[in-house]
């Protein structure tokens, strides 16, 4: 569970979560929470299970163990109530594309549940919440990308539910969609709703998310905020260097938290287990290489942490999950 | 370039090869719409070499004669029926009302008899006009028949006249040798008669004047006779007369000349003399009487007064034999024969189902390519509309929306029952006024078909949804399976061309039934009394293709990606 407490209180929680496709085991054992107010991130590689997680989580899947709630309702045996209580915005567009904006949002509602005058408000709103105002009564199919993608996102938030399931909202959308799309979804929940985004955008995840959870081959492998997967991975900063003549072998001796990650002629990489060292670790370089051309400090990032915790192979055999 | 040229060939090649929908139009679909086709118009080039296209044709044969069993081995040979005898019209009519057949035949009473005899005869083709081709081939079958019996019935005639003609030649020429015999005996009977004539006139003559001259002689002797006798008399009689006469006469004279002498005697006293009495004179015949002989008195006696001609029997003489005619032999005319040219043969069609025996081919091809077109605007509403459903993410959204998915569905599935229903009234609509096709005498009953197969269309477009893996691999199922239910269903002929186990295979397509239906209710005029089984089959067909899609959509996932 990786310091993850399941909360009954949470708007989102999945405990011990199982789903097997034949022999592969899409989840094994994989619990999280997301409580009111939270964007929690889903990050993993391809088949590391997110969208099998979230489709449980969304109801279109049954889990083979585990338990879900959804806004405090249990999945399945209360599936209609916890349906009512979710947003749910699929990663690829899901919109009719011959009806307009207001039209896609106002057959959403009603199926979501809200009717009536309190529908054209709610379509009103998300049209605006999402940049959409002026195009609402075009067909969807004259929308570019990134209002389809704003579109799509208006379509699961359209009656402000409790929880927001978000599987890739912004893949492939112009920075200015993002930046609104990412606006749309912290003013969520800011508005109190329970946000996990899935996504492999780890400067998307580092931005929006609280928290992430990082998932490979069905199991979670980290969780936590970006700094601290980051810790959890073990990745140190490293120092480049390219002196002015090679230094000599030794050079570095004394200097125990410098590792030597690579060195060719006057190029040398370090990694720093301890950034205190730096200022002397420069003093050497420029002592024994003449001196000090140029010089690069890489500090691990999420991504660095991504592929330390999941390594860097291709992940090509991965599955998409399949409804029943 | 060149290389570039063959590489972009290769690629080509490499990507149609790769599209399975592209091979599947290009080889199994043609394929498929020739089997069919080709099984379907089977009928339409003729039977089948093994009979297994050949229309059942039942065959009353009320006559029983030559006429009747010609037919019946002619049509027994005929690859292209199958003859099924019965017993009487009732039972043909029975037969072709069940639908088992589209035409009966039927051989009238008395037919060989009226043939032979010269009169008209009927030959009766009970069917239904619905099935049109296979009456066009039974009748064409029957006409081949007819004109062969005609041609043979000649054909006797021919060689009975041909008989005759040569006994007649014999007889002219028996007749035409006693002919000039008897005109050379007529030739001589003149001068024979004329030598006959001469002989009794002259003969005649002879007796005449042998008879006249009897006559005179014994005339002239009796008159002699008789004179010289009334001579005698008349002398004898007139005696007395005479002397009297002569007496008077002396004393006329005497007393004249005593007067005379008196008067003189008187003087002048002769004026008192009183005068005479006067003398009675003497009448003149009288004295003539007494003063003629005999002679000429019996002369003046006869002179005006003929002695009557006796009664003359002239002599009877023997006539001449007239001359011997010669003998005619006639030859005895042979009995004409009854010959009498065969009677004709017409063909009397009667339909048994009500349909008209002239249809309008709109009657069948309204409701058949409507009933295509709904099925594949079932195909591209229903089963593409699903699929872009799923593919759009849209079903996947909804199933994650506290309304059950069903609902959804359902909406779909009824507003394209609507739409299709709609689509059918339309287009039968369209028919009605432009074509003018029959829409029956109930046109409303048309409704009970048209809900059931647009029913069943759209239940069906569900099941192409749940077979279909993809947008792109509904079309050529789809369309594959629509044409072959509408080709076989008889949508796009009648489906009286079909070999019969294909008729039977038709069975389980609902476009078979919707056509019956049709038929039933346009072509054949009924009520919606005929429609009620093939829509009953019909709303069942739906419900199994309601389960089966609903099924599939069920295993397959269909509506998630």
């Amino acid at each position: 569970m990786l310091g993850m407490t399941p909360s009954t209180e949470a708007a989102i929680a999945a405990v011990e979560l199982r789903k097997r496709y034949g022999a592969r085991a899409a989840l094994a054992g994989v619990s999280l929470t997301v409580a009111r107010g939270e964007i929690v991130g889903l990050l993993g590689p391809n088949g590391a299970g997110k969208s099998t997680a979230l489709a449980i989580l969304a109801t279109l899947l049954p889990a083979d163990e585990g338990d879900v709630r959804i806004g405090g309702h249990a999945v399945p045996a209360e599936a209609p109530a916890a349906r009512r209580a979710l947003g749910w915005v699929p990663q690829h567009v899901a919109l009719y594309p011959s009806l307009t904006g207001r039209e896609n949002l106002a057959f959403f509602a009603t199926m979501l549940g809200v009717g009536g005058r309190v529908a054209n408000d709610a379509v009103r709103r998300a049209l605006t919440l999402v940049g959409l105002g002026a195009r609402g009564d075009d067909k969807v199919a004259t929308y570019s990308g990134g209002m389809q993608r704003r579109l799509n996102l208006a379509c699961g938030l359209v009656h402000a539910p409790q929880v927001l399931l978000l599987d890739e909202p912004t893949a492939g959308v112009d920075p200015q969609s993002r930046e609104h799309l990412h606006a749309t979804i912290e003013r969520q929940a800011h508005d109190g709703a329970a946000v996990l985004l899935s996504t492999h955008d780890m400067e998307e995840a580092e931005r929006l998310c609280g928290r992430i959870v990082l998932l490979d081959e069905g199991r979670m492998v980290a969780a936590g905020t970006a700094d601290e997967l980051v810790g959890t991975s073990g990745l140190a900063a490293s120092l480049s260097l390219r002196m002015l003549r090679p230094p000599p072998s030794d050079w570095l001796d004394g200097l125990a938290s410098v590792r030597v990650l690579s060195a060719n002629g006057t190029r040398a990489t370090l990694v720093l287990d301890d950034p205190a060292a730096m200022p002397v670790l420069l003093a050497r370089a420029a002592r024994v290489g003449g001196d000090v051309l140029e010089l690069r400090f890489d500090r691990p990032t999420l991504a660095d942490a991504f592929f330390s915790l999941t390594g860097r192979a291709l992940r090509d055999g991965a599955t998409r999950p399949e409804a029943t | 370039m060149l290389r570039a040229l063959a590489a972009a060939i290769r690629k080509d090649f490499r990507l149609l090869l790769r599209d399975r929908v592209g091979l599947v139009f290009l080889t199994v679909a043609p394929i498929i719409v020739i089997t069919v086709a080709g099984f379907s118009l089977a009928t339409l080039y003729g039977a089948g070499p093994q009979g297994e296209t050949a229309y059942v044709l039942p065959v009353a044969d009320q006559d029983g004669g030559r006429v009747g069993r010609v037919i019946r081995r002619a049509l027994a040979d005929q690859e292209m029926v199958q003859v099924r005898e019965v017993a009487s019209r009732a039972d043909a009519e029975t037969l072709v009302r069940r639908h088992e057949a589209g035409v009966a035949l039927v051989v009238p009473v008395d037919a060989s008899r009226r043939l032979a005899s010269g009169e008209a005869l009927e030959l009766e083709l009970l069917t239904d006009p619905v099935k049109y081709l296979e009456v066009a081939n039974v009748r064409g079958l029957v006409q081949e028949l007819r004109h062969g019996i005609e041609r043979e019935a000649r054909a006797r005639a021919a060689r009975r006249v041909a008989r005759l003609e040569r006994r007649m030649a014999a007889t002219r020429a028996d007749f035409e040798r006693a002919a000039a015999s008897l005109a050379h005996e007529l030739d001589a009977l003149p001068a024979r008669l004329a030598g006959a004539q001469a002989e009794v006139a002259a003969r005649a003559r002879a007796a005449e004047v042998g008879a006249e001259r009897k006559v005179r002689a014994a005339v002239a002797e009796a008159s002699e006779l008789r004179v010289g006798l009334l001579g005698a008399r008349l002398g004898a009689e007139l005696a007395p007369l005479r002397r009297f006469v002569t007496e008077l006469e002396a004393s006329r004279t005497a007393f004249t000349r005593w007067s005379r002498s008196l008067r003189r005697q008187a003087g002048r006293y002769a004026d008192r003399v009183p005068a005479p009495p006067p003398l009675p004179a003497i009448p003149l015949a009288v004295s003539e009487l007494a003063r003629l002989d005999t002679a000429t008195l019996i002369e003046r006696l006869t002179s005006d007064t003929r002695v009557p001609t006796p009664r003359i029997d002239l002599p009877r003489f023997p006539a001449p034999v007239p001359p011997t005619l010669p003998t005619l032999e006639l030859p005895m005319l042979p009995s004409p024969p009854s010959l009498r040219l065969p009677g004709t043969i017409e063909i009397a069609e009667t339909s048994v189902t009500g349909a008209p025996t002239r249809l309008n081919t709109f009657d069948q091809n309204v409701p058949g390519f409507s009933v295509t077109f709904l099925l594949l605007g079932m195909l591209l509403g229903v089963s593409l509309g699903l699929l872009d459903e799923r593919d759009w993410g849209t079903f996947a959204r909804l199933r994650t929306m506290p309304i059950p998915l069903d609902v959804t569905l359902i909406a779909k599935l009824l507003t394209r029952f609507v739409v299709g229903v709609a689509q059918m009234v339309i287009l039968l609509l369209v028919g009605r006024v432009v074509f003018d096709v029959s829409l029956g005498p109930q046109p409303a009953a048309l409704l009970l078909p048209t809900a059931g197969i647009v029913f069943a269309g759209t239940a069906f477009g569900l099941v192409v949804a749940g077979l279909a893996s993809s947008r792109e691999a509904v079309l050529p199922l789809g369309s594959i399976v629509i044409v072959t239910m509408a080709a076989v269903g008889g949508c796009w002929w009648p489906i009286d061309l079909e070999p019969r186990w294909m008729q039977r295979v038709a069975l389980a397509f609902p476009t078979t039934w919707a056509m019956a239906a049709y038929n039933d209710l346009m072509i054949r005029r009924q009520t919606f009394e005929a429609a009620l089984r093939p829509t009953a089959v019909l709303l069942a067909f739906g419900l199994a293709y309601l389960a089966l899609g609903l099924a599939l959509f069920r295993r397959r996932g269909v509506l998630t990606r």
